[in-house]
C-alpha cells in the first residue's frame, strides 16, 4: 500500500511544471557557477605555484642564515573543494613568513597573486549557495499543497476512507518528495563533478569524493528540513494559497533576511578591549629584551665599543657589506618584533679576532628572542582569540538558528574551508617554525659563522626541514561537520513528529 | 477604477501578508538605522583625523621644492552621509589615493610626487563569513521585490480561480481600468508599510545628534524614494503579467519565484563573475611592478651619463628634465593600470544590467554617494586636484624672478617661502548633476523595464479568457 502511495505521489510530482523548471534552473546555475569557480580555482592554483616557486628560488639566493628572515615564506594552496563551499578559502591570507621572532597566525598572513582588487565588489557564488537558495525554495514549493491541496480538492477525504494509516500517507509524501528533490541535486552535482574532472589542474582524491558525499548528505538533511517546514505549514492551514504565501515568507526570513540581518546586527555588540593591554604587554617584553641586549653589549669590552648605540649593525667588522632590519609593529594583530642583522661577504683578517665574539652574541641573542616569543605567545594567543575568534564564533552561533547557518557550517566543515580547516594550515606552519628553530639549535646555526658571513661556507638551505601541508583527514572533517548535521537531523525529527501530531489530530 | 483600487487595498490591508510585510520591513529598517548610528560617526571621525594629519603635513611645508617633491600626501575619500541607503562595497574600495613616501633618492635628486592608486586588499583579518549588509538596497532590492510578487501573484489568477473575475468583467468596466485599479491597489498597499518603515528609519537616524542630514541629503533621499516606487512598479507589473497569463495562482507564484531567484539572487553575482573571468585581465601587481622598474631603468639609461657630469646650468636642466619625465612616466603608467582595472569592472557592470535589481542597486549607490561610480567620481576629483596642485607649483615658481625655473631641482626652484594658505587643498565633493548624468542610462533602462512589463501585463489581461 505504501508503495502505491509513493508511486502515485512520485508521478504527481515528477510530471509538474514546477519540477521541470526547478531542475532546469538548478542545472543552469550550478553549471554556470562551476565554470566560473573552476576558472577562479585554476587562477589561484597558478598564482600559488608561481609564488611557491619564487619563494623557493629567493631563499636559495641567500648566502647567510640570518637572511631567512626575509625569504622563508610558505604558501597556502587553494582548496579544490572550495568550488562547493568557498568559505574562508579565498578570504584570508595565503602567504606567511616563517621566522623565529614571531609565531605565525592566520592574522599575520598576507595574500599573494591579488589581481584586480575592484573585482572584490562582486560576490562569488558557490554550489552550496545555489542549493541553499534554489533547493530550499523547491522543497517548499513541493510541500505547500501536499496536505492543504488534498484537503481543498477533497482527495484527502477519499484517501482516508481506505484503511490506511495516516502516518503512511505522510511517509509516502515525504519519501516521494525527497526522491524528486534528489534528482536536481544529484544531476547538478554529477555535472559539476564531470566539469571538474575535465579540468587538468584539479585532481580529486578518493577522500575528496567522500567529502563530497558528506556535502550531499548534508544537502539532503537541509532540503528535507525545508520540505518538512512546508509540510508543517501545509498541515496547519486550510487553503493552499495561504500555505504558499506563508511558506514564501518563512523562506524569505530564514534564507534571505535572518542570516544577513543577524550578522549585520552582531556588529552593534561592543568589542572587548583586551587588545591595547595585551599589545602593551607584548611590547614591554620586547623592550625588556632590547635592554638586555644593550646590557650584554655594554658589558662586553670588545663588542660594546664596536656596536653603535648598542645596536648590532655590523659591529664595524671589516668586510661587512650591509645591515638589515626585520621588524613589525601592528597593534591590531598584536604583532611586535624587531631584529637586525648584517651580511658580510668576506671578513677581513684584521676583524677575524672579533668573529667568535659576534657568533657568541648572536647565539645568546637568538636564544633570548625565541624565549621572548614563547612568552609573548602566551599573551598573544588568548588575546587574538578574544578579539577575532570569539566575535566570529558568536556570529556563527547566532546564524545557526536558521537552517541556512547549519547547512553552511556543515558543508564548510566537509570541504575544509571553515575556520578550523584554515587553522589547520596555520598550525602546520607553527609546527614548521618550531622544526626550523629546533634545527637551528641542533646544528648550532644561531651561533654559527654562516649566520652572518658567507666566507667560510654558505647557508645550506636544502638541509633545512621542508614544509609540507596536507588537508586534514576525512574523519576529522566528519567530526567537525557532525554537530551541525546532528542538529539538522534533530530538527527534521522534531518537525516530522509535530506534523504527525497535527495531521493525526486534524479533521478532514 | 478607484473603487477597484480601494477594494484591493481593503482586501490587502486585512490580509496576513500585509501584517507580515509590516513586521519584516520595520525590523529590517530599524536594524539598518541602528547599525548606521553605530558605524557612521566612527567613519567620519576616522576621515577627519586622517584629513587633519595630511593637511598638517601639507601646511608645515613652506619650501616650494619640498611642496613639489613631497606633494599633498594622501587624498581621502569623504564618507557619504547616506551610507545606510546603499553600502556599495565601500569597505572593499580604497579610501585614499596619492603617495605618502619617497620612491627613490639619488644624491640630491628625489622622485617627484605622483598620484598612486593603492588597492585595498579586503580585510584579511576578517574571519567571518561573507554577508550582504542590511542596507536599503538589500531591503528593497531583494526583500521588497519578493513581497511585491507575493502581493500580485494571485491578483488575476486568484480571482479567476474563485470566479470573481467573471463577475467584475460582467460589469461595464473597461479591462484596462480593472488592471490599473488592481495595480494601484497593490502599489498603495505596499507603499504603506514601506513608507512607515522608511519614516521610522529616518526618524531614528535624524534623532541622533551624531549624524546631520543636510538639505541635499534629503533631496537625494526623495529621489531614492521615487526610485523605489519605480522599482516596485516593475515587480508589481511582472506579477500582474504572469498572473494574467497563468490559470492557477500557485503556478503563477512558482514561475514568479523562480524568475525572481534567478534575476535577483543569482544574476547580480554570476554574470559579473562570468564576464570578468573571461574578459582581458589587467596587469597583475607583479607585472605592474616589473613594468615600473623597467621604465625606470630605460629612463635612467637615457640620462645616466649626463646627470652628474658637472654642476653647470645645462646639467641642472638635464636633472630637472629627468625628474619631471620620471614623474610623467610613472603617472601615465599608474593611470593606465587603473584604467585597465576599471574597464574590466565596467564591462562586468554593463552586462549585469540585465537584472533589474542590479540597475536599482547602481542607481541607489549613485544617489547615496557610495559604491563604484562614486569611487570613479572621487578619482576624478583627485586627478583634477593633482593638476591644480602642479599648476600651483609652476605658477608660484614663475612669479619669482630670481628662480631658474628648473622644476625638480632644489637650487633651480624659487627659494621664497610659500605661505601655507596659498597651497590648494583637496576637497572631495559630491555633485548631484554629475550623478544624474551617470544615472541616465540606468534610469532609462529601469523605466524601459517597467513600461515593457506594464504593457505586457495589459496585453495579457486584455486577451485573457475568463
Amino acid at each position: 500500500m505504501l508503495m502505491t502511495l509513493i508511486r502515485r505521489e512520485l508521478l504527481d510530482n515528477l510530471m509538474t511544471f514546477r519540477f521541470a523548471a526547478a531542475v532546469f534552473i538548478t542545472l543552469l546555475l550550478v553549471v554556470a557557477n562551476t565554470v566560473v569557480l573552476l576558472k577562479d580555482y585554476e587562477q589561484r592554483l597558478t598564482a600559488y605555484n608561481t609564488a611557491t616557486q619564487e619563494s623557493y628560488q629567493k631563499l636559495r639566493e641567500e648566502r647567510v642564515y640570518s637572511r631567512y628572515a626575509m625569504d622563508l615564506i610558505v604558501h597556502r594552496p587553494p582548496n579544490p573543494l572550495s568550488i562547493f563551499n568557498l568559505g574562508l578559502d579565498k578570504q584570508v591570507g595565503n602567504e606567511i613568513a616563517v621566522y623565529h621572532a614571531f609565531v605565525p597566525t592566520i592574522w599575520d598572513a598576507v595574500k599573494h597573486g591579488a589581481d584586480n582588487p575592484f573585482l572584490n565588489l562582486f560576490t562569488s557564488i558557490d554550489i552550496v549557495l545555489v542549493f541553499q537558495g534554489v533547493l530550499s525554495l523547491l522543497a517548499l514549493i513541493f510541500a505547500y499543497d501536499a496536505l492543504a491541496g488534498e484537503r481543498e480538492r477533497g482527495t484527502l477525504r477519499l484517501v482516508l476512507t481506505h484503511p490506511i494509516q495516516r502516518g503512511h500517507i505522510l511517509l509516502a509524501k515525504y519519501i516521494s518528495a525527497m526522491l524528486c528533490l534528489l534528482v536536481p541535486l544529484l544531476i547538478s552535482l554529477l555535472l559539476s563533478i564531470i566539469l571538474l574532472t575535465t579540468s587538468t589542474t584539479i585532481s580529486l582524491h578518493a577522500d575528496d569524493f567522500l567529502r563530497i558525499g558528506g556535502i550531499v548528505l548534508t544537502s539532503l538533511l537541509y532540503v528535507s528540513l525545508f520540505y518538512l517546514i512546508g509540510l508543517c505549514i501545509s498541515a496547519m492551514t486550510r487553503r493552499t494559497s495561504t500555505a504558499l504565501m506563508l511558506c514564501m515568507f518563512v523562506w524569505g526570513v530564514l534564507v534571505l533576511v535572518y542570516p544577513n540581518l543577524i550578522l549585520t546586527a552582531v556588529d552593534i555588540v561592543p568589542q572587548p578591549n583586551t587588545q591595547i593591554s595585551a599589545y602593551h604587554q607584548i611590547k614591554q617584553m620586547w623592550e625588556e629584551l632590547n635592554r638586555e641586549k644593550k646590557l650584554f653589549l655594554r658589558n662586553d669590552t670588545v663588542l660594546g665599543p664596536l656596536s653603535r648605540n648598542g645596536e648590532d649593525w655590523g659591529f664595524r667588522l671589516k668586510g661587512g657589506e650591509y645591515s638589515f632590519l626585520r621588524d613589525e609593529d601592528k597593534p591590531s594583530t598584536l604583532l611586535y618584533f624587531y631584529q637586525s642583522g648584517f651580511y658580510a661577504g668576506k671578513i677581513k683578517a684584521e676583524s677575524e679576532p672579533h668573529v667568535p665574539l659576534v657568533q657568541n652574541y648572536y647565539g645568546f641573542h637568538n636564544r633570548e628572542i625565541v624565549s621572548t616569543v614563547n612568552r609573548t605567545w602566551l599573551v598573544r594567543k588568548p588575546a587574538l582569540e578574544a578579539i577575532y575568534v570569539q566575535p566570529a564564533n558568536l556570529g556563527q552561533m547566532l546564524l545557526k538558528f536558521s537552517p541556512v547557518g547549519l547547512y553552511d557550517a556543515a558543508t564548510e566543515a566537509w570541504a575544509g574551508t571553515d575556520l578550523e580547516g584554515i587553522q589547520d594550515f596555520f598550525s602546520t606552519v607553527q609546527r614548521y617554525r618550531r622544526a626550523v628553530v629546533d634545527y637551528f639549535y641542533d646544528k648550532k646555526i644561531f651561533e654559527s659563522r654562516q649566520w652572518f658571513a658567507a666566507d667560510e661556507g654558505t647557508a645550506d638551505w636544502d638541509a633545512l626541514p621542508q614544509f609540507a601541508f596536507h588537508r586534514s583527514d576525512t574523519d576529522i572533517n566528519a567530526k567537525r561537520a557532525l554537530p551541525d548535521m546532528l542538529l539538522l537531523l534533530t530538527m527534521n525529527v522534531i518537525l516530522f513528529t509535530v506534523i504527525m501530531l497535527i495531521f493525526i489530530k486534524s479533521e478532514v | 477604477m478607484w473603487h477597484i483600487a480601494k477594494r484591493e487595498l481593503y482586501d490587502n490591508l486585512n490580509s496576513l501578508r500585509f501584517a507580515l510585510t509590516m513586521v519584516l520591513l520595520l525590523g529590517l529598517m530599524l536594524t539598518n538605522a541602528l547599525v548606521h548610528l553605530q558605524e557612521h560617526p566612527a567613519q567620519i571621525k576616522k576621515y577627519r583625523a586622517s584629513v587633519a594629519v595630511a593637511l598638517n603635513a601639507l601646511r608645515s611645508r613652506t619650501d616650494l621644492y619640498d611642496i613639489a617633491q613631497r606633494g599633498p600626501g594622501l587624498l581621502y575619500k569623504k564618507p557619504s552621509a547616506l551610507g545606510f541607503c546603499a553600502e556599495g562595497g565601500d569597505t572593499l574600495l580604497p579610501d585614499a589615493v596619492g603617495r605618502n613616501d619617497t620612491v627613490w633618492e639619488d644624491g640630491e635628486l628625489k622622485s617627484f610626487w605622483t598620484m598612486k592608486y593603492p588597492s585595498t586588499t579586503p580585510d584579511l583579518k576578517n574571519i567571518r563569513s561573507d554577508i550582504t549588509k542590511v542596507d536599503w538596497a538589500f531591503i528593497i532590492g531583494s526583500v521588497l521585490s519578493l513581497i511585491a510578487l507575493l502581493f500580485t501573484f494571485d491578483s488575476i489568477s486568484g480571482e479567476r480561480e474563485r470566479g470573481t473575475l467573471r463577475l467584475i468583467l460582467a460589469n461595464s468596466i473597461p479591462r484596462h481600468t480593472v488592471l490599473t485599479g488592481k495595480f494601484l491597489g497593490a502599489l498603495i498597499s505596499i507603499t504603506i508599510p514601506f513608507t512607515l518603515a522608511v519614516l521610522m528609519n529616518l526618524l531614528v537616524i535624524s534623532m541622533s545628534s551624531a549624524i546631520r542630514l543636510d538639505a541635499e541629503a534629503w533631496g537625494r533621499l526623495s529621489i531614492i524614494f521615487f526610485l523605489v516606487l519605480v522599482y516596485m512598479c516593475l515587480f508589481l507589473a511582472l506579477g500582474l503579467l504572469v498572473s494574467a497569463r497563468v490559470r492557477q495562482s500557485a503556478v503563477s507564484l512558482v514561475i514568479l519565484l523562480l524568475t525572481w531567484i534567478v534575476f535577483v539572487v543569482f544574476m547580480p553575482s554570476v554574470l559579473p563573475s562570468i564576464v570578468s573571468g573571461f574578459s582581458p585581465a589587467p596587469m597583475t601587481a607583479d607585472e605592474f611592478q616589473e613594468r615600473i622598474v623597467q621604465l625606470d631603468r630605460e629612463l635612467l639609461s637615457k640620462y645616466d651619463n649626463r646627470l652628474w657630469a658637472d654642476e653647470t646650468l645645462k646639467t641642472k636642466q638635464v636633472r630637472s628634465e629627468y625628474v619631471t619625465r620620471d614623474a610623467e612616466i610613472q603617472e601615465r603608467l599608474n593611470e593606465k593600470h587603473l584604467t585597465q582595472q576599471i574597464d574590466q569592472v565596467q564591462r562586468a557592470r554593463t552586462v549585469s544590467r540585465v537584472s533589474p535589481v542590479t540597475i536599482f542597486q547602481h542607481l541607489l549607490e549613485l544617489f547615496a554617494g557610495t559604491g563604484f561610480e562614486r569611487h570613479l567620481q572621487f578619482l576624478e576629483n583627485a586627478q583634477r586636484y593633482a593638476r591644480e596642485y602642479r599648476e600651483f607649483v609652476i605658477d608660484t615658481d614663475n612669479t619669482d624672478p630670481e628662480s631658474l625655473h628648473l622644476i625638480g631641482v632644489r637650487e633651480g626652484m624659487s627659494q621664497k617661502p610659500v605661505s601655507p594658505e596659498a597651497v590648494p587643498i583637496f576637497e572631495d565633493t559630491f555633485s548631484l548633476s554629475r550623478d544624474f548624468n551617470a544615472a541616465a542610462v540606468d534610469l532609462l533602462l529601469l523605466m524601459l523595464f517597467v513600461i515593457v512589463l506594464l504593457s505586457g501585463a495589459y496585453l495579457a489581461f486584455v486577451h485573457v479568457e475568463v
